[in-house]
């Protein structure tokens, strides 16, 4: 099978790749680099458990060509925060049983830090919106959108304007 | 059946497109047509076969388990009626569609299988892959994983059993994944049902007899689903109370289409759906108040039901319907309903799966501890974070200090698996009782290195202290180096079942089970709004009023009834595995089949109602099925109320509705 090798950066750091034509970004993570914090859901982009950022914007790694990432910023789950030190999201997840089984976690905290990073004071709508590519069986999601808001009011930031970009 | 085994996916894709399957089709047989009884037989070796439960429950031809109760003095009902009220009703198949899809490892090594996969119920499994591979249970080790959702799925052994052979044939370590499409083909999916309840009514109102039959749909082969047939009579008859004699006919049929399984409450969502509807209904047809009709007719303590089952408790259910009137007064939601809005409201009670449980508490030489046990947390963190709770409090350590580790059947005791609601309040009792007598063993040590009797030492805060003097104590560390190097390490075994519960066995004929272990109470309400040019339906408010024995851990608790109602919206709404002309599935992926999504969700409001049980360890009862029984109950009555027409196939898409608001129009 021909591959191709390429360059791009995962969680900050320069990786090259040698890559079949149609591989997906998911695969590579996965499979090549052993990053396996980004779940394998559907495979088919419905159901957000293999969400990545893309610079800084959330897509389906499973149908997104790894190709096409070339001199771009990739940044998964594992780049968000350590084991010993979650983000605030991570955090507010656990405390407010946003989580339960946990296997659709990780596309959420990628959605939400996307959001987190592009808006001040995203109102509840925003959040849903926000989260409207990501599957949770689980939650229900209202806590999950509870501990989106509770790092709002932890950061100062639930009252700045609405809608405002950071 | 055949498997691939290869290297890699694009080798075992490349090997299976290779095969050429020669089918011999023959006429597909949907539940309307093996109801009809005359369908030609699926199995025509039926009555050599084993039964599933052990008992010899009736079956014949395409009829996988039937239960009926014949008492006298029905027709006799129908025969004086004032009005008789008939409602046939249905439900379709839903898919559990746990976010992760099913997989497992096994190798096959000096005789033994040891096979890895996030199981619900690794016994279960363990003696599935005994069965079908004809070895003793013994010979095979099924170790648990963490588990992406499984809501009923992941109970018994379905990939396992492949992975097993594929070892023994291969002599390598084989793991099999699903994909999404192969898991929505192969996962067995809620039942799909036929219910027809006829009742009579007296002039005065009263329900004074009944008919009721269910038709359910086995899919080709069974599982738990026989078990599961029993559970209509229950139900029909456990809420409202019935001046005379109800008349039942349940029957579990084989089609040839996929299983299905026990889904989170199986059969309750759509048994309390055609329950309510014809409650509906019948206030209707009598022009009472659908929440008033529903008050005369709740049970009082210490009343039987029908299958003899004593309540003690149902008054519980009155003062559920109380806490809601509190919350949202009845009149006050119906007089503030927008236009196109519709409220419902339901009762039921629910049940704790009393199957056995049990934990083993060993104390480390550090002061922590280890809770093993083969329950697992099946998303609920039952185990997690409630089991590892309860430890922690009875033995004065901090939650981090109690770990839990993951189930392996060769370690741990017998457990009847993460469903029913049952691990909280079953085998936290184990743990409880464990607990206790972990901290007796502790405190006898501790007696000695502090001169203190075990009754003047409290274990708090990760140490041994005599109580009132706080500068004499011992870190729990050392009262167990102590013990290791002494007496011996600290550990205790406890395991914990249900009582069981007397009922009258002549209530039926062929019922596996009859009555409702622990039982639990529960009212929930819901408006919804119906979108008249797209046909959409949207819950705008809903309100759980629950009763649940003691909370162990209150946002998980809130996370279950969330996620158990979000489960019912789709249900109830959008979800459905649709079975085609062929018999076969149609939906193959996530796009065609709908799940709620955060923007189709309202803030479900919920009042828990604390009642502790006087039997399990802090008197927790089953609190996470429960959430989803009354949703398909409470939503199709609403959409009724909104629209004038009766919704009595479950789910109720924007088609659906379309049609119906078309034919309403044609009508007047
Ligand atoms: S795995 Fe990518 S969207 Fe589901
Ligand atoms: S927590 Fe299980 S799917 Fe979201």
């Amino acid at each position: 099978m021909t591959t191709e090798s390429v360059s791009f950066t995962v969680n900050d750091s320069e990786r090259t790749t040698e890559v079949t034509g149609s591989e997906t970004l998911l695969d590579t993570l996965r499979e090549r680099m052993g990053l396996r914090g980004t779940k394998e859901g559907c495979l088919e982009g419905e159901c957000g458990a293999c969400t990545v950022l893309l610079d800084d914007r959330p897509i389906d790694s499973c149908i997104y060509p790894t190709a096409a990432c070339a001199g771009r910023a990739v940044r998964t789950v594992e780049g968000v925060g350590e084991v010993d030190a979650p983000s605030l999201l991570q955090q507010a997840m656990v405390r407010c049983g946003g989580v339960q089984c946990g296997f659709c976690t990780p596309g959420f905290v990628m959605s939400l830090t996307a959001l987190l990073e592009r808006e001040a004071n995203p109102d509840r709508e925003a959040i849903q919106n926000a989260i409207s590519g990501n599957i949770c069986r689980c939650t229900g999601y209202t806590q999950i959108v509870e501990a989106v808001e509770a790092v709002l009011v932890e950061s100062g930031r639930a009252n700045t304007a609405q809608g405002a970009t950071s | 059946m055949a498997i691939v085994v290869a290297e890699s996916r694009e080798q075992a894709q490349a090997a299976a497109d290779a095969i050429l399957l020669d089918i011999e089709e023959w006429e597909g047989i949907t539940l309307e047509r093996a109801a009809k009884g005359d369908a030609r037989v699926i199995h025509p070796e039926w009555a050599k076969y084993v039964p599933t439960f052990g008992v010899d429950h009736p079956v014949s031809d395409n009829c996988a388990c039937e239960v009926t109760a014949e008492p006298e003095g029905v027709d006799e009902a129908f025969a004086r009626a004032a009005h008789i009220v008939e409602g046939t009703y249905s439900a379709q198949r839903q898919y559990r569609a746990y976010l992760e899809p099913k997989a497992a490892t096994a190798t096959y090594e000096h005789g033994r299988f040891v096979i890895t996969t996030a199981s619900q119920y690794p016994f279960n499994v363990r003696d599935r892959i005994a069965q079908l591979l004809a070895v003793r249970p013994s010979d095979v080790r099924v170790v648990g994983k963490t588990i992406g959702g499984g809501f009923g799925a992941k109970l018994d052994g379905w990939v396992e059993p492949l992975a097993a052979l594929a070892a023994k044939v291969t002599g390598r370590t084989v793991s099999i994944r699903t994909s999404r499409a192969e898991d929505m083909l192969t996962c067995p999916t809620r039942d799909n049902a036929t219910m027809t309840i006829r009742t009579a009514l007296d002039a005065e109102g009263r329900m004074i007899g009944r008919e009721f039959s269910c038709d359910m749909d086995n899919g080709a082969y069974s599982g738990e689903m026989p078990r599961l047939a029993s559970l209509p009579l229950s139900i029909i008859g456990s809420v409202y109370k019935m001046h005379g004699p109800m008349r039942a006919s349940v029957r579990l049929w084989y089609t040839n289409t996929a299983p299905t399984g026990a889904f989170r409450a199986v059969n309750g969502v759509y048994l309390y759906m055609a329950q309510e509807q014809h409650m509906d209904e019948i206030a209707d047809l009598l022009g009472v108040d659908r929440r008033e009709y529903r008050l005369r007719h709740l049970f009082t303590d210490g009343e039987k039901s029908r299958t003899g089952q004593v309540f003690e408790d149902a008054s519980i259910l009155r003062t559920a319907f109380d806490k809601l009137e509190e919350h949202a007064p009845w009149q006050e939601v119906l007089d503030g309903l927008k236009p196109n809005r519709g409220v419902g409201i339901a009762a039921g009670v629910w049940m704790t799966n009393p199957m056995p449980g049990e934990v083993t508490i060993k104390m480390y030489e550090d002061g922590t501890a280890s809770l093993i046990t083969a329950a697992n947390d099946n998303g609920s963190g039952a185990v997690s974070m409630g089991l590892t709770q309860i430890v922690a409090s009875a033995l004065g350590m901090n939650e981090g200090d109690v770990r839990s580790s993951l189930p392996d059947t060769d370690v741990s005791g017998y457990d009847g698996g993460s469903r029913g609601g049952r691990t909280t309040a079953i085998v936290g009792t184990a743990a409880l009782e464990a607990s206790i007598r972990v901290r007796d063993k502790l405190l006898a040590v501790a007696a000695g290195l502090l001169e203190a009797s075990p009754e003047d030492i409290e274990l708090i805060d990760g140490h041994a202290r005599v109580k009132g003097a706080p500068s004499s104590a011992v870190p729990l560390a050392a009262v167990a180096a102590t013990a290791t190097f002494t007496t011996g390490s600290i550990s205790a075994t406890s395991s914990y079942t249900s009582p069981p519960i007397p009922f009258d066995a002549g209530c039926a004929s062929g019922a596996l089970f009859t009555t409702m272990s622990t039982p639990t109470y529960h009212v929930h309400l819901a408006v919804v709004e119906v979108d008249e040019v797209t046909g959409h339906v949207e819950v705008v408010r809903y309100i759980v009023v629950q009763e649940t024995g003691k909370v162990i851990n209150p946002v998980g608790a809130r996370g279950q009834v969330r996620g158990g109602v979000v489960q019912g919206i789709g249900y109830s709404l959008y979800e459905s595995m649709r079975i085609g002309d062929d018999a076969r599935l149609v939906e193959r992926s996530l796009e065609s089949y709908r799940l709620p999504l955060a923007v189709d969700v309202p803030e479900v409001e919920i009042i828990f109602m604390e009642h502790p049980d006087p039997l399990t360890g802090h008197g927790a009862k089953g609190l996470g099925e429960a959430p989803v029984v009354l949703t398909a109950a409470v939503i199709s009555t609403a959409v009724r109320h909104a629209t004038g027409k009766s919704f009595t196939a479950i789910p109720i898409t924007p088609e659906d509705v379309l049609f119906a608001l078309v034919d309403a129009e044609s009508d007047s």
